[in-house]
């Protein structure tokens, strides 16, 4: 009977950035449907020295990345205007990322949704100060929806 | 989009990954993700059939919310599956009918040559489980009806002849 080829679940990465924020205390997770393709919308994602600090958070002033060793794994090195600094460990591929400092953590999942984008973005806190997290789940409600905004606006500036 | 092959670790190198996620390290939690996905979406495919997805999601989120009980890492694969499998009958049998096995064409209708798939959605989620623990796992009905806890006796008489049926079209 092994000879038959079993039907194999799909599992998409954006359901395995629902896993993570489902398992990681600290972290909360927003989707969303962008209408631009997913290339078109992986480009701006993935471009985590020229984009990433556009959209993401109004502190990042330069974010530095260099690989370090596998080939989808990366440090990348953020420098806020306020002066803060953090060095993230990163895995990239196409449709998924993964960004980890001592205290944050950030994930991005997309996947293909009928010609548009089904874009997923999870943050949150790690350590010490995974305390804050319910504290300042409204500010990071609003910080999120204001990042996808950036974000779909930066894809359609990109488009033009 | 495509995605880099499967890595190879070593137990030690899986025992040190599941200790660095039990501390706190996303990253060992992704490449954890890397190793043990490819496994659940094999066990949830087959039991789950159309939620599959939603089975092996579930299946994981379980897997890493209790990845702290976890207390031999050599013990992994073992505990995942039975946890991908208690979580594929629930996700199946939450969302959708089936039919009893003993609803199952005779061996020679046609219907059996046109779709194996169709087969296994007239198996309840039980046997499918049975079914799937026995031909890809290797375990007996025994154990099998012990994990999901359904009566040995009828798991091996229905189980038996599924396989009967199953053979006759996949060999023919």
């Amino acid at each position: 009977m092994t000879e038959y080829d079993w039907p194999v679940a799909e599992f998409d990465p954006i359901r395995r950035l629902r896993v993570i924020a489902a398992s990681t205390p600290g972290t909360s997770i927003r989707e969303t449907v962008m209408a631009a393709p997913l290339a078109a919308v992986w480009a701006v994602a993935s471009d985590l020295e020229g984009e990433l600090p556009r959209w993401l958070f109004p502190d990042i002033a330069t974010m530095r990345v260099t690989p370090a060793g596998d080939s989808d794994r990366l440090v990348a090195r953020a420098v806020g205007h306020s002066g803060l600094r953090a060095r993230f460990d990163v895995v990239l591929r196409p449709g998924w990322c993964l960004m980890q400092s001592r205290f944050l953590l950030g994930g991005m999942a997309a996947t293909d949704e009928g010609g548009a984008t089904r874009f997923a973005f999870l943050g949150g806190f790690r350590g010490p100060l995974r305390l804050l997290s319910p504290a300042s789940r409204p500010i990071s409600a609003r910080v999120g929806e204001r990042a996808l905004r950036r974000l779909a606006e930066r894809v359609d500036e990109r488009a033009l | 989009m495509a995605q880099p092959g499967p890595r190879h670790y070593e137990p030690h190198q899986v025992a040190a990954l599941v200790s660095s996620a039990q501390a706190g390290d996303t990253m060992a939690v992704g490449d954890l993700l890397d190793l043990l996905t490819p496994y659940v979406r094999r066990l949830c495919g087959p039991i789950a059939l159309d939620e599959g997805a939603d089975a092996a999601q579930e299946t994981l989120i379980v897997v890493f919310r209790s990845l702290g009980q976890l207390r031999s890492p050599e013990a992994l694969f073992g505990w995942v599956r039975a946890i991908a499998v208690r979580e594929a009958v629930r996700t199946a049998r939450r969302r959708g009918a089936h039919a009893e096995l003993s609803e199952l064409p005779a061996p020679g209708d046609p219907q059996l040559a046109v779709d194996v798939a169709d087969v296994l959605h007239r198996l309840s989620p039980e046997h499918r489980a049975v079914l799937v623990l026995r031909e890809l796992e290797g375990i007996d009905e025994q154990r099998a009806a012990q994990l999901l806890a359904i009566p040995v006796g009828t798991a091996k008489s229905r189980l038996s002849r599924a396989r009967q049926s199953f053979r006759k079209e996949w060999q023919s």
